[in-house]
């Protein structure tokens, strides 16, 4: 386990320098003009990030109306008694909701409830490895599909959301063998 | 189905705030129009009027059941900047950021800042009368506000885009004019032909989508994004009804989404500063836990694209 850390943490130092080395090096040897083509290239990330900037404000906003009514207190009183019968501990259901809608919410509820339950604890594992383990789907889905435009997204929010679900279970599974 | 969750997150929200408002309302949960009846902790140091002194106001258990209609374990010593006129009538300035009852920190959120909370005062008998100003209607203001503030906070997060952006577009372009990306296509053609049956094996999308996954897997957040939405515009170059998402793109989503995560960085970082023992316990649970989703991610994007309601065939840009 901690070669295998050292191993990741090192490549991923190296990786974006060695990436770039590699890439304009190669090129000049292919007599690529390679400044000119660089900003030629970089000239369409303007035009990228303005574009989603429709996407992601009223995505954002909705996600944003819904954390702050705190529709979620709610929203965990009708699905506790199932994930009560599952043996899923309650406290984690936070996490579990806000983590595909918004990053910087679920970072807090991570941070706050190993707070109040201790980081090594069963329920501290288990919402760290959910955070790990999982992506900000509604944000992912807002950029990228508005980045070219698309308006009928058809699968992608189920299978996004149904993926975040078998993540949360296989995070419940793997923590529970874990510890 | 984003129409409906979108419009779901929105009506679910504002319906919520104003019942929970309509509640409060009913209940008088913050006291409003009742007096509250403390105590200036040390009045002897407030010896000079028309001057701010810091002190702290001790709130009596009884005065918090009153107001905020719950049962108080002990009474509440707020620190609060008291300024009194020679009338003995004056000013405090409650702080509320501190250990403090959680209905302050709602009533200085409502009225002001959130971090302070302002009393009139007024000596009775033996004590000092305060009172504040009403509070009602706190989470629809909180709803707005916090549509108005997040919605400046997109603009942020686009705009901050731009650099990242320009710089590993201008790298890839390098690459691919260097046949570099085409390249890394036909490495992982026997992969790729099979999760995106629809794309050429060495279409330069091929490329971009593996940059993208690869930098999601080691962690480099900032890299990825500039190759997958490249990859999303490859992606559109093949797509034939514009406007609409292709099989290759929920596919391709479905692997980000849910991808493989070798280091999770930002957990542990958060573990590690929250006093945990072993801060990288977590690299087994997500890797095992991603790996678990991303086989999911995979199958499910494959056979929702068949269900009828999703069907490439059947759907329109409107």
């Amino acid at each position: 386990m901690e070669i295998f850390r050292t191993f990741v943490s090192l490549l991923s130092a190296i990786a974006i320098p060695a990436l770039i080395l590699f890439f304009l090096v190669y090129a000049a040897f292919r007599r690529v003009k390679v400044y000119e083509v660089a900003v030629e290239g970089a000239k369409e990330g303007f035009d990228i990030a303005v574009r989603i900037i429709p996407y992601l404000v009223l995505m954002l906003v909705s996600i944003a109306i819904f954390r702050a009514s705190g529709a979620m207190d709610v929203f965990i009183a009708i699905v506790r008694p199932l994930t009560d019968l599952v043996g899923i501990p309650a406290e984690v259901l936070p996490m579990a909701i806000m983590r595909p809608l918004s990053g910087s919410g679920s970072l807090g509820i991570m941070t706050e409830t190993m707070q109040a339950y201790g980081t090594d604890s069963f329920i501290g594992v288990l919402v760290s490895t959910l955070f790990g383990s999982t992506e900000t789907t509604f944000y992912v889905l807002a950029v990228y599909f508005g980045a070219v435009g698309i308006r009928n997204t058809r699968h992608a929010l189920p299978t996004g959301l149904l993926a975040d679900f078998i993540a949360f279970l296989a995070a419940v599974f793997f923590v529970g063998v874990l510890l | 189905m984003l129409n409906h969750i979108w419009l779901a997150l929105i009506v679910i929200g504002i319906l919520t705030a104003a019942g929970r408002d309509i509640h409060e309302v009913s209940q008088n949960s913050y006291g409003n129009g009742i007096p509250w009846m403390l105590q200036i902790e040390s009045p002897q140091t407030i010896s000079v009027y028309g001057e701010a002194v810091e002190t702290s106001l001790r709130v009596p258990r009884r005065q918090l059941q009153l107001h905020f209609h719950e049962t108080a374990a002990a009474d509440a010593v707020i620190p609060a900047r008291v300024n009194l006129t020679h009338a003995r009538e004056g000013v405090a300035v409650l702080d509320v950021t501190g250990d403090v009852p959680q209905q302050f920190k709602i009533m200085a959120e409502a009225l002001g800042s959130g971090e302070t909370l302002t009393a009139r005062l007024r000596h009775r008998g033996s004590g000092w009368e305060a009172e504040f100003d009403p509070v009602s209607l706190v989470y629809l203001k909180k709803v707005t506000n916090a549509a108005f503030d997040i919605a400046g906070v997109a603009v942020q997060i686009a705009i901050g885009l731009i650099g990242i952006m320009a710089l590993w577009l201008g790298v890839m372009k390098v690459a691919e004019k260097a046949g570099l990306i085409t390249s890394l296509a036909r490495i992982v053609r026997p992969i790729t032909v099979r999760l995106f049956p629809d794309v050429p094996a060495d279409h330069p999308a091929v490329g971009s989508m593996i940059m993208n996954i690869s930098a999601n897997m080691l962690g480099l957040g900032n890299a990825a994004t500039p190759f997958g939405l490249k990859a999303m515009e490859e992606l559109d170059e093949l797509n034939t009804k514009k406007g609409v998402a292709t099989d290759s793109m929920v596919t391709f989503l479905a692997l980000n989404t849910s991808c493989i995560t070798l280091i999770p960085a930002t957990a542990i970082a958060v573990r590690a500063a929250a006093g945990s023992s072993d801060p990288a316990i977590i690299i087994g649970t997500s890797f095992l836990a991603s790996l678990t989703a991303t086989i999911f991610a995979v199958t499910i994007s494959k056979l929702l694209a068949r269900v009828k309601m999703f069907r490439w065939d059947r759907s329109e840009a409107e």
